[in-house]
């Protein structure tokens, strides 16, 4: 990586970041880099987002983050004078930055000159022009004048198109999304979401809080990705404490993520044939299973929701071998149904007939749009952060990551199962040798930025923490679900109406996630 | 007497509909291990849903009010004409077969006009793939209850159930014919592998789409209609299976009760038949809905065409 730099002619890096090789490059080149990175190092852009140095620096920065493979992370940074934040966008020529470039023009007001995409994307309507909620000087609390700014969404005309607008209110309990459809029939012409109406400020309200008050929010961020989200913002703390977790915490740590993606791969079986499909007694079973597993996070962790056992420095409880034996029969009674389950369906013809073909995500497309996660690995992706930046007790656990490459919903399922079947392998060879001794160590980070990269059951989950003085002067959270979302627009075309819940569930993103 | 036949059939359908949907929604329930509602639940919700305020969209024309009488139209004439209880010819000829297709038709156009008027987008989804339905159905129905009609020569259904009509012993290719009635059955119910009476997925629905912007006393009238239909096709069905017992014109009070008792039996068995089929498959890609009905067109057209081959 080092070398790949020097031939690049970038010198400067920056020591205060932790756990990544971090260049500065005036923002003239900055575009051009990037470029080069992703498209001559196919180096996938995994992250960019900006920060408001202007108290220390006068500046505005701008990140990215690209993935890079082996050799660890590789953070491009740049400085916007404050008078001039503008820089030359990098979506012109690299597709997966578009939703963040518009993301840091709607929080910080930074420009990204030819931008082909340059609407609103997180401010709606209501919310007056001229504000960016994310910089230093505009105070969590403040109250907005209801403004009317124009939302405009794509629209395709012609004889017998057909919009169907869908939400933000859903028939089913789940979030609020809009998605415009413009059809042909029942062909999908055009399709386009509107998410975002939830927006919690928890970026902002991160700003300021040591580890353990942040922790809280960090949990809430997505309920269905609790702990891997703890998880992720916990390396970043300990990265930058510069403390090793202990063995068993590790144990811990790993074993809880495991169970989670194994909940919500459960779930997501029984979802998308049950549900998507309308195999109704799939869908009761999986839903039953998914209970089980949130029933045993409620025996380990008194909560159903995998939360408050990931801090910062190791795990906050200890698991005692009766609850290791929990673990272990609920898991046997589980996987065991589930693959049961699972094997009844693919009997069925009717179930593969709705899912080949439907939903598909070329490679090409998933490579651009910078998909992450179980979507990317069903377009034949190979990218899993446990292997490729291994972390807590990985290494010692062997597991191959499921690829498959026809990108349809029925990919995403085969991958879901196999992914269900190498988590309960891991966890099993975890409870055959669970380590002894300590669970936690005194984490106290004080300056500096550092990344936490955690493979979470939906994908690639990073936080990028800079800490100034104990505190979070700026917490990054990239949810997978943020690279996921504009892939509807990919995906959707081309299918008939009545079959894009099935997409929707094969991907089922977090819409909490993304609108932080 | 002989309507006196026909108001106690009415009667009789008219109360037991409700028990239908709640039956097999209470059998669904049990292929999922889960509890389920009552049975009787629907009776409940109908008498619930009068009471509640209705909320109307403010582009509804006249056509919105009036579609859900005449759905419910619709579904009490076949109820009070088809012999579902009886054998008896009704008053006119009116269980002519065409008569009876023409019926159903009228209620489903009717329908698809409510859906459309208030101008929302799900109302029109739901009416387009609804008419694409209907124009497949129609054709594929009035071909089975031809080869009923050529077997007994006779157009009007109660004579295929009198002795010496379309009996399935005498004339085995009359099955066809039944199995092609029996997915059509499914397609006009808006049931498995068609539609999705149970979904809560806007984008897939048919029958649910059109009626979406319906509440209050007009989804409790659009609601006891579906139901109507549903019991009308179960009963018919079984009784072009096993045409007995049926009341003839003159009844006594045992025959009326028996009939009744055996009409409830057929009906939860339909029912729990139903539930079993609809827990048993997903539901077909919308796209494959031609493959499906075409296929039951091409069963009746073969079922007519044996039993043309079979008459003496």
């Amino acid at each position: 990586m080092n070398s790949l730099l020097d031939t690049l002619g970038l010198r400067d890096r920056d020591a205060s970041v932790s756990g990544a090789l971090c260049v500065r490059v005036e923002r003239e080149r900055f575009a051009e880099v990037a470029t080069l990175l992703a498209h001559n190092h196919h180096l996938p852009l995994s992250l960019l987002y900006a920060t408001d140095d202007r108290k220390t620096q006068g500046t505005y920065g701008v990140h990215a983050v690209f993935e890079g493979g082996q050799s660890g992370w590789l953070m491009l940074s740049t400085a916007l004078p404050s008078d001039d934040a503008r820089y030359a966008s990098v979506t012109r020529t690299v597709l997966a930055a578009h939703w963040y470039e518009r993301y840091a023009a709607d929080m910080f007001g930074i420009v990204a000159d030819g931008h082909p995409d340059p609407r609103r994307l997180v401010l709606h309507e209501n919310m007056p022009e001229g504000v960016h909620p994310l910089r230093k000087d505009f105070a969590w609390n403040t109250r907005l004048p209801h403004a009317n700014v124009p939302y405009p969404m794509h629209h395709v005309d012609g004889e017998g198109i057909y919009e169907i607008p869908v939400g933000p209110i859903h028939a089913g309990i789940i979030e609020p999304g809009h998605f415009r459809f413009n059809v042909a029939g029942e062909r999908i012409i055009a399709l386009e979401g509107k998410l975002f109406f939830t927006h919690k400020g928890c970026e902002k309200l991160l700003e300021g809080k040591n580890a353990k008050a942040a922790l809280p929010f960090i949990e809430r961020i997505s309920g269905d990705a609790s702990a891997s989200h703890a998880l992720a913002f916990c390396q970043a703390m300990e990265t930058l404490a510069g403390c090793a977790v202990p063995a068993r915490a590790n144990d811990i740590r790993t074993l809880l993520c495991e169970l989670e993606r194994i909940t919500m791969h459960v779930f997501d079986i029984g979802n998308i044939i049950g549900n998507g499909t309308g195999y109704t007694v799939l869908a009761a079973h999986g839903f039953r299973l998914r209970e089980d597993m949130m029933r045993l996070s409620h025996s380990l962790c008194g909560n159903r929701f995998w939360r408050g056992m990931i801090v910062p420095g190791g795990c906050a409880r200890d698991l005692d071998d009766r609850a290791l034996r929990a673990v272990r029969s609920c898991l046997d009674a589980v996987c065991f149904d589930a693959a049961r389950l699972f094997a009844m369906a693919m009997r069925s013809d009717a179930v593969r007939e709705r899912l080949e073909t439907t939903g598909t995500l070329r490679r090409d497309a998933a490579l651009a749009y910078g998909a992450v996660g179980t979507t990317a690995r069903a377009s034949g992706i190979d990218r899993d952060v446990r292997r490729d930046h291994p972390y807590a007790s990985y290494p010692r656990c062997p597991f191959r990551v499921a690829v498959h490459t026809s990108g349809d919903v029925y990919a995403r399922l085969l991958v879901r199962s196999e992914e269900l079947a190498a988590s309960a392998a891991i966890v099993r060879h975890l409870l055959q040798d669970f380590s002894s001794g300590p669970i936690l160590v005194p984490c106290s980070p004080t300056s500096g930025t550092a990344i936490g990269a955690v493979e979470s059951w939906r994908g690639e989950l990073l936080h990028v923490v800079r800490m100034h003085e104990g505190v979070i002067d700026r917490c990054a959270v990239r949810d997978p679900s943020f690279c996921n979302w504009p892939l509807f627009g990919e995906i959707g075309p081309g299918n008939i109406v009545p079959d894009f819940p099935l997409c929707n569930k094969s991907l089922n993103l977090s819409y909490s996630g993304t609108d932080l | 007497m002989s309507v006196f036949v026909f108001f106690l059939q009415g009667t009789v359908v008219l109360l037991l509909a409700p028990l239908a949907t709640g039956c097999v929604r209470w059998c669904k329930a049990r292929f999922q291990g889960r509890h389920g509602a009552s049975p009787f639940l629907p009776y409940v919700r109908f008498l619930t849903l009068l009471r509640k305020e209705m909320v109307i969209a403010e582009t509804a024309s006249w056509i919105f009010h009036a579609a859900p009488f005449v759905v419910l139209c619709t579904a009490v004439f076949v109820a009070f004409s088809l012999p579902l209880l009886t054998s008896a010819p009704p008053p006119g000829g009116l269980d002519n077969f065409i008569l009876f297709a023409a019926i159903l038709a009228l209620g489903s156009v009717f329908l698809v006009l409510g859906g459309l008027d208030p101008g929302t987008a799900f109302g029109g989804m739901g009416a387009s793939r609804e008419m694409t339905l209907a124009s497949l159905v129609e054709p594929a129905m009035i071909t089975a209850l031809a080869a009923f009609a050529v077997v007994s020569d006779n157009s009007a259904i109660s004579g295929m159930l009198a002795a010496g009509g379309a009996s399935l012993l005498q004339h085995p290719a009359l099955v066809l014919s039944l199995v092609a009635l029996g997915l059509v059955a499914l397609a006009e119910n808006a049931r498995y592998p068609v539609d999705n009476p149970a979904t809560h997925l806007e984008l897939t629905m048919v029958h649910e789409a059109m009626i979406l912007e319906y509440s209050g006393a007009y989804l409790a009238i659009i609601e006891l209609a579906s139901s109507i239909r549903l019991t009308v096709f179960a009963l018919l069905l079984a009784n072009l299976l096993v045409p007995f017992p049926l009341l003839a014109t003159a009844i006594s009070f045992s025959g009326a009760l028996a009939t009744i008792g055996a009409t409830v039996a057929k009906l939860v068995i339909a029912m729990f038949l139903l539930a079993l089929w609809e827990s048993s498959i997903p539901k077909m890609r919308f796209y494959r809905m031609q493959e499906y009905l075409s296929g039951a067109f091409f069963i009746a057209l073969a079922g007519l065409a044996f039993s043309l081959l079979s008459l003496p």
